[in-house]
């Protein structure tokens, strides 16, 4: 379980002697008469870092993400700003920038007066405040473009002026919430790649919201995963990737084949269990501290992701894979850059696996209704407890 | 479209427009007769009548009131439909359908009952004969007008502008200020030019709270015929007509049309 290790030294270090975090929540909550938007949400983020909380929609994100601009106040817990508690401080009197997500500039203003708003109502010497719209407008690339209402400006301008607004006051912590949801997908990955040029330029604390999980790998320090308003695991990208500490974070991020098993017998960190008619062996992910619930016939789910199952023709067996099983391929799908196989593997599992094949060469080798070789190695399957 | 339709669907607008035009045609021309009676067709052409009018003390006299009354219904509305308009549309208010409702009861109301009840309150409070109390009840009864400009206005905004001016540093004031009232001056102005039209033009609730006085213009018009009815008071008509059509204009121009007929 050594992935888990650094994660909680690191919090509890940071609690009793380490820097003041940018920003933490303590046990919040939000909840709307009976229904929790968030709940028990606990983090801590570092000064400087770019933190994504990535989630379906309606998961608690927004919710959680608002309670920190100060929009909503937790209906318990407490939330701190650079060690500073938070609840009881209007949104206007947070130093923190905010783009929204359809980023709400000011209508009646050219964008150089929407740069400029927030150091008015922050009271900036009225003197200092033209040369540090242009040097902001600058950063964002915007420079020559000032005097352009809204409504002249693209739909890349204009994320542009709001994440200038949101920075040009130097915010103690920049918001972001869902600002690239609308735009096209080449347009989207482009900003992706600005907004995180420009944190790493300041290196402003960030907080981004977002369901989009290429996004989040893409753009983040540190990823929150949210689900039914709570926080799922809070874990770097890579660590997210590789170690997902349940099968919803398993499933969320990336393409992932799930099965259902029981438990056969759990020996250190490997796991064995019945999947179908098949006995198969999996990287334990069931916890150290509760072994008697996790007897033998205990229910587990098993989650494997498409890249990691290797695929070769029929009467050519996997020779470096533990596990090998024949199946038949359902259904290929293009998708440019990867194919997907859909394979029946009647044995392992009731729903098709999906099997991803990056090798350009090696294409559309299979076809629908031939016959195949799948497998996959032990540490490549995680177990987990399942609900029975 | 069928032919058919097509035929139908112009002959209809065709007589809509024409029943729409025709009193203002014909008042127009009944004002440019140069005979001694209204008439139409006019007798001839002349703009004597206009002439006439302009020297005529009591008109003048009674168009300036009117106009002071609009001006006056403007000033009570304004302040007053902008603030419920936006809080209408924007908030979630306890009884918020009960206003509503409370909202449209001038439009219920027969005006003449309006007309009584405030000649009534009027009275109490003693104040009649002045043209302010004229002007508060024209915008009383008008006021539904002024809130629903605002609120459709109001309504498209972004409801996320607010937050924004607030993560920007903006307090309470200067977010209303700043960034809501900027954001419905389109329905403000809609709302303003039509009150100050519906204000000047009042005449049944004016009649009950004018006295001799004090008359403004519609009354006016009415008092004259009674008596002789003559070409000028289709020249004072034509005169009314036009100052609300360029009420209308400068509202296109200012805000365009669309948004005044979209208002709900």
């Amino acid at each position: 379980m050594q992935h888990e290790l650094p994660h909680t030294v690191q919090e509890h270090a940071s609690e009793t002697f380490g820097p003041v975090p940018a920003v933490s929540a303590k046990a919040v909550n939000m909840r709307f008469g009976n229904f929790y938007a968030v709940k028990n949400a606990s983090f801590q983020l570092e000064q400087g870092r770019f933190l994504t909380i990535l989630g379906p929609s309606g998961s608690g994100k927004t919710t959680l993400l608002r309670m920190i601009a100060g929009f909503l106040t937790p209906t318990s817990g407490e939330i701190f700003i650079k060690g500073e508690a938070v609840n009881a401080v209007a949104a206007n009197k947070r130093a923190i920038g905010m783009v929204f997500q359809k980023l709400a500039l000011f209508p009646h203003m050219t964008a150089a007066e929407n740069v400029a708003f927030p150091l008015k109502m922050r009271r900036f010497d009225a003197r200092t405040i033209p040369d540090r719209v242009l040097q902001y407008l600058k950063l964002v690339r915007l420079d020559g473009l000032e005097n352009r209402r809204i409504h002249e400006l693209s739909g890349g301008q204009q994320q542009r002026v709001a994440i200038a607004r949101a920075l040009v006051f130097e915010p103690d912590l920049l918001l972001l919430d869902e600002p690239l949801a609308a735009l096209d997908r080449k347009l989207r990955e482009e900003m992706q790649l600005e907004f995180r040029r420009i944190q790493k330029e300041l290196g402003v604390t960030t907080i981004n919201v977002t369901h989009d999980q290429r996004e989040a790998l893409v753009v983040s320090d540190r990823i929150i995963v949210m689900n039914n308003a709570e926080i799922q695991q809070n874990a770097a990208p890579i660590q997210m990737y590789r170690s997902p500490e349940n099968p919803f974070v398993a499933t969320f991020i990336g393409v992932t084949n799930v099965f259902s098993g029981k438990l056969v017998k759990r020996v250190g960190d490997t796991a064995s269990v019945l999947v179908g008619e098949q006995e198969l062996s999996g990287q334990s992910r069931l916890g150290s501290s509760n072994i008697t619930r996790f007897e033998s016939g205990a229910a587990v789910k098993c989650a494997l992701r498409a890249e990691q199952i290797r695929i070769a023709r029929e009467g050519k067996p996997l020779d470096k894979t533990d596990f090998s099983f024949t199946g038949r391929i359902a259904d290929v799908i293009f998708e440019g850059e990867r194919q997907i196989y859909v394979v029946d593997v009647p044995g392992v599992s009731a729903d098709p696996i999906r099997i991803f094949h990056h090798d350009q060469d090696e294409f559309a080798t299979h076809h629908i209704g031939e016959l195949v070789h799948v497998g996959w190695n032990t540490n490549d399957m995680h177990v987990y407890a399942g609900i029975s | 479209m069928g032919r058919t339709q097509t035929v139908l669907f112009r002959v209809m607008v065709t007589f809509a427009v024409v029943m729409l035009s025709a009193p203002t045609l014909v008042v127009l021309g009944a004002s440019v007769t140069s005979g001694n009676i209204i008439q139409f067709p006019p007798d001839g052409f002349s703009l004597r009548w206009y002439n006439a009018i302009v020297g005529e003390q009591t008109l003048r006299e009674a168009f300036i009131r009117s106009v002071q009354v609009a001006i006056i219904c403007v000033l009570v509305s304004l302040p007053a439909g902008t603030l419920a308009g936006i809080a209408l549309a924007r908030y979630r208010i306890r009884g918020e359908k009960l206003i509503q409702v409370y909202l449209l009861l001038p439009f219920t109301i027969p005006l003449i009952g309006s007309g009584i009840g405030l000649m009534l309150a009027f009275g109490q409070a003693g104040v009649l004969g002045s043209l302010w109390p004229i002007g508060i009840a024209t915008a009383t009864i008008n006021l539904p007008f002024m809130i629903w400009a605002v609120s459709s206005s109001a309504a498209s905004l972004d409801p996320d502008l607010e937050l924004a001016a607030m993560s920007c540093g903006a307090g309470p004031v200067q977010t209303f200020f700043s960034v809501t009232l900027p954001a419905v001056t389109p329905g403000v102005i809609t709302g303003s030019l039509l009150m100050f039209i519906l204000s000047l033009n009042e005449f049944l609730v004016s009649l009950l709270l004018v006295d001799a006085r004090i008359v403004t213009l519609p009354v006016q018009i009415y008092n004259s015929i009674r008596s002789i009815i003559t070409p000028d008071l289709a020249a004072v008509s034509v005169v009314f007509i036009a100052v609300a059509l360029s009420a209308i204009i400068v509202l296109d121009r200012l805000v365009g049309l669309e948004v005044f007929l979209k208002s709900k």
